[in-house]
């Protein structure tokens, strides 16, 4: 943040390539995306799935995403633009399709997360304040972060240190409860090597990594500012293994203190898991304060974390009809805010659409869990992209290398590769209706391209071609 | 500040037509023997939705935010080339508002043109564009270019 006064020579000429991202800011900046997802929404489903050692699942979840998290960071060294797997797996096939695909892919996965993020913090809203149904509260919720994406607040470096700060200090208070639990002699460690399914412990894990998983979602964003980052073959990949690696301790930390604070069920049970941390009254403050200070934490983290998706959405759209390949109005950014206003509202509309769809199957009695369903949905379809990530890395090795570009081990993307495949059969394998919301998604993409194709010719100059990008204004 | 022959100018660029409507007004009415050296300013703003939109230079092609940003600013500087004053180009990363009074004032500038757009609501209950937290906190007089009106079609 504090820039050193330019010199007057430095002014003087074409001395203006500065960039703004210091590696400290991008840590920053990758931890706040990765902290607000899983583990204030999540931690109640993981340690349902797995037991008392559910921190077993974050940790495994959490290193094979740094293992994905490292092909990023060998691949943004490589190719510093903004843009993240589209662009990787593009210049690994050079196959329009498949690079198609892969923007709809994670696209759609950023539409669900923002859904399953925008059900949790309604969970943690509805603590405080029960009285909206909590449909109302989620469209609310998107409606005001579409609203701030198109001022654009987002672009404050201030800001984004302030709400990892509030994230951080969150778990904290969750970590100081359990530091006083264990200190009080009452902590029983056995709880920590306790399964719910006792026949079956790999299963009960990978269960619980499946849902971990989506607890490091947000890592692949910081792709979005390599290009802004100031000596990226050295800051960027230790700031984003580094930014992951602190969100794992954490995540391993929070929940190892949740687990001995917190009888398991009552954790599963619970619509705001961590919540139940500060009601067991451990810290010398009144309870209903500390619930209150505690909630309004998680919902800030999860605010944090749910706008850098809906930024990203708006994003890939603006980007993906530069390309044309979904309608030129998504291209259009507004005069003075420069945002792609029809990207945002479209967004918000997905994200809204998928809220009521999942309120409707629970009120003709399907019951579905709309958190935990859009998080599998988010994480079955990152793992694909990740895994497509993972690939076009390895088949990029020995081009466009340089001196100083990062190289990622080897054989840790093997594992990371592995290790995407082994979830993804899982996720698919025990929850194949989330593979209807996937393709649901995917289907709005293909909608999108489709309007294009019949409507691109139309608004298109004589003369100019597809992939040209025609004047969005006036 | 260095400069003791004339003012040095500061005309930011978000890319919009806008801006380079903008720096079209300056030479409309400015003496450009009073002006020592013109920096034209675009600012990238890695956390935002849309980095940098170049609306102006007409290139095409698949470009990296920093590279629209160095077009829109380079055609910007290409209109006032031929004006007279030495013309600069800088491209600044963060926030908007801040890297332009920041560019200012380093180059002890004597003058900012920024453009702003509409009355809409969004100007006026939202908060502040670019253009007002520029002239709140700029080092120097600013000229806020507005839209010529126009005839509702």
């Amino acid at each position: 943040m504090s820039e050193p006064k330019a010199t007057p020579s430095a002014v003087a000429d074409d001395g203006g390539l500065k960039r703004s991202i210091t590696g400290r800011l991008l840590f920053f900046y990758v931890l706040g995306d990765v902290l607000g997802s899983g583990i204030y929404v999540l931690i109640g489903a993981v340690a349902g799935e797995v037991g008392g050692a559910f921190w077993a699942a974050f940790a495994v979840g959490v290193t094979v995403a740094a293992f994905t998290g490292l092909a990023y960071a060998e691949l943004a060294t490589k190719y510093p633009q903004a843009a993240g797997a589209s662009l990787y797996v593009n210049k690994a096939f050079r196959n329009r399709g498949l690079t198609f695909m892969t923007t709809v892919l994670y696209l759609s996965a950023t539409f669900a997360a923002a859904g399953s993020l925008a059900a949790g913090f309604a969970r943690y809203f509805g603590q405080i304040w029960s009285l909206p149904p909590a449909l109302l509260v989620m469209i609310v919720f998107v409606g005001l972060l579409a609203l701030v994406n198109y001022i654009g607040i987002t672009e404050s470096v201030v800001i984004n240190m302030a709400m990892t700060i509030v994230e951080v200090v969150g778990l904290v208070i969750v970590l100081l409860v359990g530091i006083i639990y264990v200190g009080q002699g009452n902590a029983d460690f056995s709880v920590l090597v306790n399964f719910s399914s006792g026949d079956n412990i790999i299963f009960a894990i990978i269960a619980g990594v499946a849902l971990a998983f989506f607890a490091m979602t947000g890592f692949e964003n910081a792709a979005n500012v390599a290009e802004e980052t100031i000596d990226p073959s050295r800051n960027f990949p230790r700031a984003l293994v580094g930014g992951m690696a602190a969100a794992g301790v954490i995540y391993v930390l929070v929940s190892i203190s949740a687990a001995l604070v917190v009888p398991v069920d009552t954790l599963a049970n619970s619509d705001a898991a961590l919540l139940e941390v500060i009601r067991a009254g451990i810290l010398p403050v009144p309870v209903s304060i500390m619930v209150l200070v505690f909630a309004i934490i998680a919902m800030i983290a999860i605010s944090n974390t749910t706008l850098v998706q809906v930024v990203t959405q708006s994003r890939i759209l603006y980007g993906m009809a530069r390309q044309d390949v979904v309608p030129a109005a998504f291209a259009k950014v507004h005069p003075t805010r420069r945002s792609p206003v029809t990207a945002i509202v479209f967004s918000a509309f997905v994200v809204v659409a998928l809220l009521v769809v999942g309120d409707l199957l629970n009120r003709i009695g399907l019951q579905i869990d709309i958190v935990e369903r859009l998080a599998a949905v988010t994480v079955v379809l990152l793992l694909v992209v990740y895994a497509g990530v993972i690939i076009a890395c390895l088949k990029l090795r020995g081009q466009d290398d340089t001196d100083d570009s990062f190289r990622a081990p080897t054989a840790l993307l093997l594992v990371g590769l592995v290790g995407n495949l082994v979830l993804l059969y899982y996720v698919i394998s025990t929850d194949p209706g989330s593979l209807l919301w996937c393709a649901g998604l995917v289907a709005v993409g293909l909608l999108l391209f489709v309007a294009e194709l019949a409507a691109g010719k139309r608004d298109r100059p004589p003369g100019v071609e597809r992939g040209t990008p025609i004047d969005g204004g006036n | 500040m260095a400069s003791t022959t004339g003012m040095h100018v500061v005309v930011a660029t978000d890319g919009s037509k806008q801006s380079l409507a903008a720096a079209k007004h300056l030479m409309s009415f400015a003496d450009p023997a009073k002006i020592s050296e013109i920096s034209v300013v675009g600012v990238v703003s890695p956390y935002a939705s849309v980095a940098f939109a170049d609306d102006i230079s007409g290139s095409t092609g698949d470009r990296t935010f920093r590279e629209a940003a160095n077009d829109a600013v380079a055609t910007v500087a290409a209109v006032l080339d031929a004006w007279g004053p030495k013309v600069s180009k800088k491209v600044r990363s963060g926030s908007p508002a801040n890297e332009i009074v920041k560019a200012a004032t380093a180059a002890g500038a004597g003058l900012v043109v920024v453009a702003s757009g509409g009355r809409g609501l969004s100007e006026t209950i939202l908060l502040g564009s670019t253009a007002q937290r520029v002239q709140h906190s700029a080092p120097c007089p600013v000229l806020v270019v507005r839209p010529a009106k126009r005839k509702k079609k």
